[in-house]
């Protein structure tokens, strides 16, 4: 090999590495739901029919196969301000069930919420961004039964423009909603929005 | 014809008399189920209201959220009444009625404690009168609103590893390169 050609190969290699270092020195955020899973694209291919709601049972685990979260359910109240409290953000596995609503499973809106990360890295939901359509949700109960829903669709929405009534208002079928902090980060304001899986219930286990 | 009239006459005054007879014994049936329907729900309360049984009592709003004040008012009490609100069902305690501007109308107000479970919770009035008033409040709760704070962004940053592995290759890059000149001089010294 001559001079010349090892020559540039080392200019290869340093442009590699400045490369690699630039790209890996940009912020690597949760992932987030593509325009395909949100409502207005229309419902999934495979649509389960809704099952009879199941008598009330307070959770007790949250599972998500696809993404492989399994997490202990804790209880949520509400702040001085209205919003939906959040589950102790120390712990990373955990996810919080709001106590005064539906229990999953439930005629009515079950609302499960829980961290996309804490100081420390990713927490539960870091993956709720990448749900699709048709992925299921589980949730184990303390009357031993699981109830089964399926993913109708996952939105994102800015903080200042979060939908209520969408999200919160008590279904006539039994629904869920799982919330976390998603839509893009910024150092100042942190998460400037929520991801919102939205899922109805198909089953009983 | 005297018999036919004697015996429209007699078939009269069976009706009548079983009517006069039945009327009554309606009203006392339906006099002693409706006092007994309040006996059962309010116990010797009645004994001090001398029979006078319960009036309404409007709560405004008659379904309320924890916080929220309700007005109560009642038209037992009577012309500049007073009267002792109970709401301890709930675990607002008592509290007082007074006339309002309506002078027959005493008013009072309460405030449904912030962590009462939904559902009906039966208020009741005692007026200086004797008279009682009786009704329901239904509790419930506020749903969550806004957004939720879930998040720190923690898991936002460097890729720590494409940096090392960046890193890494840009210092073999320097290596060779000192050592490509390197060679390059003393080769060109040995000419």
């Amino acid at each position: 090999m001559s001079n010349r050609s090892k020559g540039w190969g080392i200019a290869a290699a340093a442009c590699v590495g400045i490369w690699l270092v630039h790209n890996g020195s940009e912020n690597v955020t949760p992932p987030v739901p593509s325009a395909a899973q949100a409502f207005a694209a229309g419902p999934s291919v495979h649509t389960d029919a809704a099952a009879d709601p199941l008598p009330p049972s307070v959770p007790v685990r949250l599972r998500i196969p696809e993404t492989d979260v399994d997490a202990p359910v804790t209880r949520l109240g509400l702040t001085a301000d209205g919003a939906l409290d959040v589950p102790p953000a120390a712990d990373r596995n955990l996810a919080g069930w709001y106590e005064d609503g539906t229990t999953p499973g439930a005629k009515g809106t079950a609302i499960i919420a829980g961290h996309v990360d804490n100081a420390d890295g990713p927490a539960v939901f870091y993956t709720l961004g990448a749900l699709k359509k048709g992925h299921r949700i589980e949730v184990v109960r303390q009357d031993g039964r699981t109830a089964v829903f399926t993913v109708d669709a996952i939105e994102v929405y800015a903080n200042k423009h979060f939908p209520d009534r969408k999200v919160y208002d008590e279904a006539d079928r039994a629904e869920i909603r799982v919330i976390t902090c998603g839509g893009g980060f910024s150092k100042k304001s942190g998460y400037q929005g929520n991801v919102v899986a939205f899922g109805h219930l198909i089953g009983v286990k | 014809m005297r018999t036919t009239a004697r015996l429209l006459t007699g078939t009269a005054l069976a009706v009548a008399a079983i009517g006069a007879f039945a009327a009554p014994a309606a009203y006392a049936n339906d006099d002693s189920w409706s006092s007994n329907g309040e006996s059962w729900s309010s116990g010797d309360e009645n004994w001090n209201s001398g029979g006078g049984g319960h009036e309404s009592l409007e709560l405004s709003p008659s379904s309320a959220s924890p916080g929220e004040t309700v007005t109560v008012n009642t038209l037992a009490c009577g012309k500049h009444g007073h009267g002792v609100g109970d709401a301890n069902s709930l675990g607002a305690g008592e509290f007082q009625l007074k006339p309002s501007t309506h002078k027959e109308v005493v008013v009072g107000q309460f405030t449904v404690p912030e962590h009462v479970k939904a559902g009906s919770y039966g208020i009741s009035v005692a007026c200086d009168n004797g008279k009682t008033a009786k009704g329901d409040l239904w509790v419930k709760h506020r749903g969550p609103s806004g957004h939720v704070q879930t998040g720190v962004g923690g898991s936002v940053g460097p890729d720590t590893a494409q940096v090392t592995a960046g890193a890494a290759v840009l210092a073999a890059a320097a290596v060779g390169g000192v050592w490509l000149l390197r060679r390059r001089a003393s080769g060109a010294q040995g000419h």
